[in-house]
C-alpha cells in the first residue's frame, strides 16, 4: 500500500474507532446518569464502614475507602510473596525429583503433577479451606508446643498468627503453582545437552557435584521465561481469595462495588493495580535474568 | 535479439558506507543464460534478488520485461514483475503443509486466476518433465533434496515465466543429487528459457551459459563469454577465484 | 542389566523388584518410602470408599449433569453430549477418508449452534430459559462457545499485531498486554457488571452470554500470543518464496502463514482450551450454576451439609477426567497432523 493510502486508511480507522467508542461512551453515560451514579473518585475519602478480618496495619471501619484498598494491597502482597517462595521451593524440589535417577520418585512426581494441573485451582482452594482447615474441628491437627500449632483457626508459627483463610490460600496457591513450576524446571534441565552429563561423568565427577556445578548453571537461563509466566499466573490466581473469604485487593474491590455501586472507577483501580503488579514482577525477573546472563561468557 | 533485462548503475549500500552493489550494469537478451559467479559475500545473491524485488536498491535503474524499476518504486510494480519472473532458492523453500501438487498450483490459481483443473493438468505436465510425477500427492518432507528442488523449479515454471532466476540452486544438495537438478536446468536452457544462475558449478557454466558475470565486493569485474572467462580471464581476481574453486 | 524386554509388564515388575530388593542403602530408603505411600494410599482409599456417604453424589447426578433443566426435556442435552462424543471419537479413530478429514472442522464448529438450539429451544422445541441451564451442560456450553469465538478473534489479533499500520499494531498489542496482565476473575466480574452499562437502554444480554463474551475477550488475547509464537517459527524463506510467486500479503497470510502457525500453536491452543474448561468454575463465584455452582448449592442443602470431602473429590475427578480426555485427543490430533504433513 502506498504511503498516502496508508495514512488515509489510518485516518478512516481512527474515525471509525472513535465513532464506535463514542457510541459506547454515550450509552455508558446515559446508563450511569440513569442510575444516578456518575463518575468521580471523591468517594475514596469517605469512611469504608465495613470491617476486615485481616489487616497487616491498623484499620477500622471509620477509615477511608482508600485505606481499605491499601489494606487489600498489603494482604495481596503478603499472600503472593509467601506463595511465590513456597511454590518455588516445592516446585524446584519436585522438578529435580522428576528428572532424577530414582524411578520411584519420578513416577510419584509425575502423578502429582498430572493430578494438580488437571484439577481447577478453585476446587483445590476449596478443598484446602473446607476439607482441610475448617474440618479440623476442635482439636489441633499438629501441636508442637509454642513452635507450630495447626488448627481450624489457622497456623501459629513461631508466634506468628496466620489465619485459616491465609493458610488455605497459601497452601492451595503454592501446591498448584508448584506443579507448573516443576514442569518449567524439568524443561530447563532437559534443555541442557546430554553431552554435558556424559562429559562430567566421564571425568569422574559425582552426580551431585555435576548436577550442582555443571547442569544447573546451564539450565538457569532456560528457567527464567517459564518462571516469569508462572509467577505472573500466581499473582493473578491470588484473586481467587474471594472464594474463601480472604480480603485481598480484588475482594475489597468487590465489597466496595457492592456498597457504592462504583463499578467503572473500581474497575480502573483494579486494572492499574494489576498492571503495576505485572510490571514489577516482570522487571524483577528481568533483573535476575540479566544477572544470570552476566556470569556467562 | 530483444533485451529482457537491463540494469543501469544499480547501487545498494548498507550502514557504514559498505556497498553491497556498486554501480552494477549489464544487459540480458531473450533466450540467453547468464551465470553469475563470485566469492562469498560478493553481492551475487543481492544482485539476483533485486531483480524480483526481494531486495531494494538505493540508486540506479532496472528495466525488467519492459517494466521500469527505480529505488523508490511501488510494491505494486514489483508485483507485476513477480508474476512474470520465477525464482528458485538455495533452500528450496517449498510450503511444508501443502502437497507437491498444491505447492505448484497455489500461485497459478491465486495469482493468475486460472481454474483448478487447468492448473493441476499443467502442474502434472511439469512434474513429468522434471521426472517426479509419482510424488504429486506427497508432502515436501517426504522427498529428497534433489526432488524438492525439482519441485521448486516446477513451481516457478507453473506461472509460465519469461525469466527464471536461480540463487545457488545446488549448493544445499548432496553431491549425488546435484546432477539431477543441473540436468533439469540444462533442458530448460535448451528449450530457450532466459535464465540468470548464481552458481559455483563450473562444468554447468561452461556448457550451458552464454555469458559469465564475475562480481566481487559489489562491483562487476568482468562480463565475458564462457570460453574467454574460463580459459583466459582478464581480471586478476577472476583468475584467483577460478583457481580456488577448481 | 540391559533387558530389552518387549513385554512391558515383566519389565515393570523387574523394575519394581530391582528397586525393592537391591542391597544398597539407596534402595532400602526407596523401599521404606514405598511402604509408607502404600499405607497412606490405602488409608485414603478406605476413608473414601468405606467411611463416606456417597449418596450426595449418586442422588444428585441429574443436577450435576443438567442443572435445573426440565426433566422431560433432558433428552436434549443428552443428545448434544452424544453428538460431541461421536465427533470426538471420529476425530481420533475415524477412517482416513479425505472428505471426512476436510469437513471434520465444520462438524466441530457445528456442535456449537446445535448445542445452543437444543438447549434454548424454539423452532419446534420447548423454549428453556438460560437460568435452567446448569451443571456439566453449562460448563461445556460456555467452554465451546468461548473457544469458538476466541479462535478467529485471536488469529485476527495476532495478524493485527504484525500490521504495518501503526494504529492497528499498537492498539492490538495494547489489548493483548492488558488482557494478559489482569486476573480472569476480574474480567468475568466486570463482564457481568459493565457489559450492560455499555448497551443501549432496553437491550439486555443474558448472564450466560455475558460470561461467554468475557471469556472470549480474555482467551482471545492468550490465543493471539500463541499464534504469534507459531507465526514467528515459520522461516522467513517461506514468505520470500511466496512473494516470488507473486502472492500478495493477504494471500500469503491465508494460504501459507496461518495454516502453519495454527499447526505449530496447536499444543498451546489445546492448553488454553483445557485451562478454559477449568476456569469455567470461576463462574460459580459469580452466581452461575455450572459444575461447581451446582455442587455448592447441593452442599447448602441441609440434607447434605458438611459432606465436603465426597463432593469435592467427585468434582475434582470429573474435571480431571475431562481434562485428561482433552489432553489425549489433542495428542492424537498432533500425531495425525505430523503424519499427514510429513514433518
Amino acid at each position: 500500500m502506498s504511503k498516502n493510502k496508508k495514512i488515509f486508511f489510518q485516518i478512516l480507522l481512527v474515525f471509525g474507532v472513535l465513532g464506535f467508542l463514542g457510541i459506547l461512551t454515550n450509552n455508558l453515560i446515559i446508563n450511569l446518569t440513569r442510575t444516578g451514579i456518575g463518575f468521580n473518585f471523591n468517594w475514596l475519602t469517605k469512611p469504608a464502614s465495613f470491617s476486615l478480618a485481616e489487616h497487616p496495619l491498623p484499620y477500622s471501619p471509620s477509615d477511608s475507602y482508600a485505606w481499605a484498598l491499601f489494606m487489600g494491597w498489603m494482604n495481596s502482597l503478603k499472600v503472593i510473596i509467601s506463595s511465590l517462595v513456597l511454590a518455588s521451593c516445592i516446585g524446584t524440589l519436585i522438578g529435580f525429583l522428576r528428572v532424577g535417577k530414582n524411578s520411584f520418585f519420578r513416577i510419584i512426581t509425575a502423578g502429582y503433577i498430572t493430578v494438580i494441573r488437571q484439577t481447577p485451582l478453585l476446587i483445590q482452594l476449596m478443598c484446602w479451606y473446607f476439607v482441610g482447615f475448617l474440618s479440623i474441628r476442635n482439636n489441633s491437627f499438629l501441636n508442637l508446643s509454642n513452635v507450630v500449632n495447626i488448627s481450624n483457626k489457622g497456623i501459629e508459627l513461631f508466634g506468628l498468627n496466620l489465619s485459616s483463610e491465609f493458610s488455605a490460600l497459601l497452601f492451595g496457591l503454592s501446591i498448584f503453582s508448584s506443579a507448573f513450576i516443576a514442569e518449567v524446571i524439568r524443561g530447563g534441565i532437559q534443555s541442557v545437552p546430554v553431552g554435558q552429563w556424559e562429559a562430567f561423568r566421564s571425568l569422574g565427577i559425582s552426580e551431585k557435584q555435576g548436577f550442582i556445578k555443571i547442569i544447573i548453571p546451564q539450565a538457569l537461563p532456560a528457567f527464567i521465561p517459564g518462571l516469569t509466566s508462572q509467577y505472573l499466573n500466581l499473582a493473578k490466581n491470588s484473586t481467587l481469595a474471594i472464594a474463601i473469604g480472604y480480603a485481598d485487593i480484588y475482594a475489597i474491590n468487590d465489597t466496595i462495588i457492592n456498597q457504592t455501586g462504583r463499578a467503572v472507577e473500581c474497575f480502573i483501580i483494579l486494572l492499574c493495580s494489576f498492571l503495576i503488579l505485572n510490571l514489577s514482577i516482570t522487571k524483577v525477573m528481568g533483573i535476575i535474568d540479566k544477572s544470570i546472563m552476566k556470569t556467562r561468557i | 535479439m530483444k533485451p529482457i533485462l537491463t540494469a543501469k548503475n544499480l547501487t545498494k549500500s548498507y550502514a557504514k558506507g559498505i556497498l553491497a552493489l556498486n554501480k552494477v550494469s549489464f544487459t540480458l537478451d531473450q533466450g540467453k543464460v547468464l551465470v553469475v559467479m563470485g566469492p562469498s559475500g560478493s553481492g551475487k545473491s543481492t544482485l539476483i534478488r533485486t531483480i524480483n524485488g526481494l531486495e531494494t536498491f538505493d540508486k540506479g535503474e532496472l528495466n525488467v520485461l519492459g517494466i521500469k524499476i527505480r529505488a523508490d518504486s511501488d510494491e505494486r510494480k514489483i508485483q507485476k514483475i513477480r508474476r512474470r519472473v520465477g525464482m528458485v532458492f538455495q533452500q528450496f523453500n517449498l510450503f511444508p503443509h501443502l502437497s507437491i501438487l498444491e505447492n505448484i498450483t497455489l500461485a497459478p490459481i491465486q495469482v493468475q486466476k486460472r481454474n483448478k483443473k487447468e492448473a493441476e493438468e499443467y502442474g502434472m505436465y511439469l512434474l513429468c518433465q522434471m521426472g517426479i510425477e509419482s510424488h504429486a500427492k506427497k508432502y515436501p518432507g517426504q522427498l529428497s533434496g534433489g526432488e524438492q528442488q525439482r519441485v521448486a523449479i516446477a513451481r516457478s515454471l507453473a506461472l509460465k515465466p519469461e525469466l527464471l532466476l536461480f540463487d545457488e540452486p545446488t549448493s544445499a544438495l548432496d553431491p549425488e543429487r546435484i546432477n539431477e537438478v543441473l540436468d533439469a536446468m540444462r533442458r530448460l536452457a535448451d528449450q530457450g528459457m532466459t535464465m540468470i544462475v548464481v552458481t559455483h558449478e563450473i562444468k554447468f557454466a561452461k556448457e550451458v551459459s552464454d555469458q559469465v558475470l564475475f562480481i566481487d565486493s559489489g562491483k562487476i569485474l568482468e562480463i565475458s563469454s564462457p570460453e574467454v572467462f574460463f580459459s583466459n580471464a582478464s581480471h586478476e581476481r577472476s583468475r584467483k577465484f577460478l583457481n580456488q574453486i577448481n | 542389566m540391559n533387558n530389552i524386554n518387549p513385554n512391558l509388564n515383566t519389565n515393570l515388575f523387574k523394575k519394581i523388584k530391582n528397586s525393592l530388593l537391591a542391597k544398597s542403602k539407596y534402595n532400602f530408603c526407596n523401599f521404606i518410602f514405598f511402604l509408607i505411600s502404600i499405607s497412606l494410599i490405602l488409608k485414603i482409599l478406605t476413608s473414601i470408599f468405606i467411611n463416606s456417604n456417597w449418596e450426595v453424589v449418586t442422588s444428585n447426578l441429574n443436577l450435576y449433569a443438567f442443572g435445573s433443566f426440565p426433566i422431560d426435556q433432558q433428552w436434549r442435552p443428552t443428545l448434544w453430549f452424544f453428538s460431541l462424543l461421536s465427533i470426538t471419537f471420529i476425530t481420533v479413530y475415524g477412517p482416513k477418508w479425505k472428505w471426512l478429514r476436510k469437513n471434520l472442522i465444520f462438524g466441530w464448529i457445528g456442535t456449537v449452534p446445535l448445542g445452543i438450539y437444543l438447549l434454548s429451544g424454539g423452532l419446534g422445541l420447548n423454549p428453556v430459559m438460560t437460568r435452567h441451564w446448569g451443571g456439566l451442560t453449562l460448563t461445556i456450553l460456555i467452554t465451546s462457545c468461548s473457544i469458538l469465538f476466541s479462535l478467529p478473534i485471536g488469529i485476527l489479533l495476532a495478524l493485527c499485531r504484525r500490521s504495518s499500520i501503526f494504529l492497528i499494531q499498537k492498539s492490538s498489542s495494547f489489548y493483548i498486554d492488558v488482557m494478559r496482565a489482569v486476573p480472569l476473575i476480574s474480567v468475568l466480574f466486570f463482564g457481568q457488571l459493565l457489559i450492560p452499562l455499555f448497551l443501549p437502554v432496553g437491550l439486555e444480554i443474558d448472564r450466560v452470554w455475558r460470561a461467554v463474551i468475557a471469556f472470549t475477550f480474555f482467551v482471545s488475547a492468550y490465543i493471539a500470543e500463541d499464534i504469534k509464537g507459531g507465526l514467528q517459527s515459520i522461516p522467513k524463506n517461506q514468505i520470500e518464496a511466496a512473494k516470488s510467486l507473486g502472492l500478495n500479503k493477504y494471500q500469503i497470510n491465508i494460504y501459507i502463514l496461518i495454516p502453519q502457525a495454527l499447526r505449530v500453536a496447536l499444543p498451546a491452543i489445546t492448553n488454553q482450551l483445557i485451562g478454559l474448561f477449568q476456569n469455567t468454575s470461576l463462574m460459580a463465584i459469580l452466581g452461575l450454576m455450572e459444575l461447581l455452582g451446582v455442587s455448592r448449592s447441593i452442599l447448602a442443602n441441609p440434607e447434605f451439609i458438611g459432606q465436603y470431602i465426597e463432593v469435592y473429590i467427585w468434582l475434582a475427578s470429573v474435571y480431571w477426567l475431562f481434562c485428561t480426555i482433552m489432553a489425549f485427543v489433542s495428542k492424537k490430533l498432533e500425531q495425525k497432523m505430523t503424519i499427514n504433513k510429513g514433518y
